[in-house]
């Protein structure tokens, strides 16, 4: 924080940032339930995958889970960074604008509507949680166009009453309708990182990738928001138009995530304070580290929920949940304490 | 030449209530310009005009000979840089970071400063007196601090016309007139337009040249429609704006009126000071 910021500076702390990514997911797909060597899978992938167990569990299991945790984190913190600069808040989250409920209602509807069919070998679930998302986003967005005044206080409350009553509506649901599939619903809405096909990490990956590097490219204009819309218009920037991106690109990100997981906890919340931290406000380099180091917490996370109880598997946004609570806390009472990060 | 045109002027925040009229006056380039007038009058609205928030209902407005209107908020920064009421983020932003994003509708397509940028905003640190705690978080400042790093970041904007409102407000004694010092330096030197507005009548008439006296609606309910149009605001010289009866009469209050050198200050008097003869004063009655 003490020294400036420049793109050679930045670039090192990048690199470095993918490599420790790297790293960690190389020795998180290692570790598991099941032990797996090393020396096994290298033999496995010479030998033409043969009936190797060891190089099986590493390619069709481990490897795509890590790779859909390093994604899905990446998303999250990155959408959490843009959230926190956009609303002026420091505890705002992916979810806060009613993403968490409206992805939670659209799941239910799925099953309430018995929806079998798949979009590209995604589940009901997942396609309608997505839809769920986004069209949450756009109501919320939609209502505080409505009323007109101060934007983002505006939004805040719709986004608070949004969710609660779309959480409202899911309880009704479910005590109204009886169905078993409910508990694997809420099971996957609890957040769950599960093995993917390449074809969809591939996607995904591409798009949050995409996502990061659009936030990136307007990171100085978010660092002149955060001082209000009106100090930001007068240096320049062209504060709808700012606006509408990060919302959008922020909003589908977190998006896909849900649709991909469920609802991961805490990352979108904690990681960016982290950094922040660490290394300072400027967005510029929040942004791009954030969504490193978002990708590297989960995947340590989902390590760690696959493995602490094996064989039995805790669902990822418990782990988020009990390391984040207490993160959180010490964060609120710093707050209170100097009113400064 | 009129760096600033503004034309019949009018502006209401809801439909009932005007707060500017028929406002009309030319900015001179170079000049100094103080906007003075009562709370409510609309000194911080005009501001709010000419840097581009608000939309006039209905006359014009010029900068640099093109209309307000056409200028996209990019284009307009290079022209008019603001300094206004501030509450800081709640992100640890360091002093230096925040007078750098000046620079950013500036910014070249890498997204980072040029030694040039780094250059203006060095002067403007310097010229502000904020050098000292460049690397220190705003937030850590005191609040006559942080009013010299953010007109330190409109200085940074290096544009040719300086929109202040209450840039003083904060600030003790020393920096009141240092940054007054400033400003004057600024106007002179690199010939930028200054407007401020002000509560401080006094400071204003040692160093604006122009004044502006904005008049409350309220002053003029009860006249005519005419006259009331009139006498909505004063513009000129500013020691022919800024007389003892328009300062008495706009304001609502006693004033104590002397001369240092060529010079005139106003003192407002209030009724129950120590060592004031309340008796005497018991039978003026309260305007507004």
């Amino acid at each position: 924080m003490k020294e400036l910021l420049t793109a050679k500076r930045l670039l090192r702390r990048i690199a470095l940032a993918l490599i420790i990514l790297v790293l960690v997911m190389l020795v998180c797909s290692v570790i598991g339930t099941e032990k797996v060597s090393l020396r096994n899978v290298f033999a496995g992938h010479a030998d033409g995958k043969a009936a190797n167990p060891d190089y099986q569990i590493f390619i069709r299991v481990r490897v795509p889970r890590v790779i859909l945790a390093a994604i899905v984190g990446a998303a999250l913190a990155s959408a959490g960074v843009v959230f926190q600069a956009l609303l002026r808040n420091p505890l705002a989250e992916p979810y806060i604008l009613g993403i968490s409920s409206g992805a939670g209602l659209g799941a239910i509807s799925a099953v309430i509507l018995g929806i079998e069919w798949t979009l590209l070998g995604r589940s009901p679930l997942a396609v309608f949680a997505f839809a769920g998302a986004l069209g949450t986003v756009w109501l919320v967005w939609f209502i505080a166009k409505l009323a007109k005044k101060n934007k983002t206080t505006t939004l805040l409350l719709a986004g608070v009453v949004v969710n609660a009553f779309f959480s409202a509506v899911i309880m009704l649901l479910i005590s109204v309708a009886k169905s078993s599939e409910f508990y694997s619903t809420i099971f996957w809405l609890m957040g769950n990182i599960l093995e993917e096909e390449f074809f969809v990490l591939w996607l995904a990956g591409g798009f949050v990738a995409l996502a990061v590097m659009a936030l990136y490219k307007i990171s100085p204009q978010l660092n002149a928001m955060t001082f209000g819309p009106q100090d930001a218009k007068n240096l320049g920037i062209n504060t709808a138009a700012i606006r509408t991106i990060a919302f959008a690109v922020a909003s589908a990100v977190t998006a896909v995530a849900v649709s991909l997981s469920g609802l991961i906890g805490f990352v979108g919340l904690i990681v960016p304070h982290a950094v922040r931290l660490l290394f300072g406000a400027d967005h510029r380099q929040l942004i791009p580290l954030s969504a490193v180091a978002g990708a590297v917490f989960l995947v340590a996370a989902d390590t760690i929920a696959r493995t602490i109880v094996a064989p039995a598997q805790m669902p990822v946004g418990i782990i988020t949940a009990i390391v984040g609570g207490p993160f959180f806390l010490v964060l609120l009472i710093r707050h209170t304490r100097k009113s400064a990060f | 030449m009129s760096i600033i045109e503004i034309k019949n002027l009018n502006f209401s925040y809801t439909a009932k209530q005007p707060v500017l009229r028929g406002l009309t006056l030319d900015v001179t380039a170079g000049s100094f310009l103080a906007i003075v007038g009562p709370n409510g009058a609309g000194k911080s609205t005009l501001l709010n005009l000419l840097s581009g928030l608000l939309r006039c209902s209905s006359g014009t407005i010029n900068v640099d000979s093109r209309s307000l209107k056409s200028y996209s908020s990019q284009s307009l920064a290079r022209k008019i840089a603001v300094v206004r009421q501030q509450t800081p983020p709640p992100f640890g932003f360091s002093v230096l970071e925040t007078v750098l994003m000046a620079r950013t509708a500036f910014f070249t397509s890498s997204g980072f400063e040029s030694s040039e940028d780094l250059s203006i905003v060095d002067e403007a640190l310097r010229a502000t007196d904020t050098f000292a705690f460049k690397s220190r978080p705003l937030t850590s400042l005191s609040g006559g601090e942080r009013q010299r790093v953010f007109i330190a970041r409109a200085l940074a904007q290096n544009t040719s016309i300086l929109l202040l409102d209450e840039p003083t407000s904060f600030l003790d004694l020393r920096h009141q007139v240092k940054i007054y010092d400033l400003l004057k330096v600024a106007q002179v030197e690199k010939s930028k337009t200054i407007i401020a507005a002000t509560h401080d009548i006094n400071l204003a008439a040692q160093y604006a040249d122009s004044a502006l006296l904005l008049k409350p609606a309220a002053t003029h309910r009860g006249e005519s429609s005419a006259s009331s149009l009139a006498s909505c605001f004063e513009y000129g010289a500013v020691h022919e704006v800024l007389t003892p009866q328009n300062v008495e009469k706009t304001f609502a209050v006693e004033t104590f009126v002397s001369t240092v050198g060529s010079e005139r200050f106003f003192l407002p008097l209030g009724s129950l000071a120590k060592d004031r003869r309340i008796l005497s004063r018991q039978n003026k009655t309260d305007r507004i």
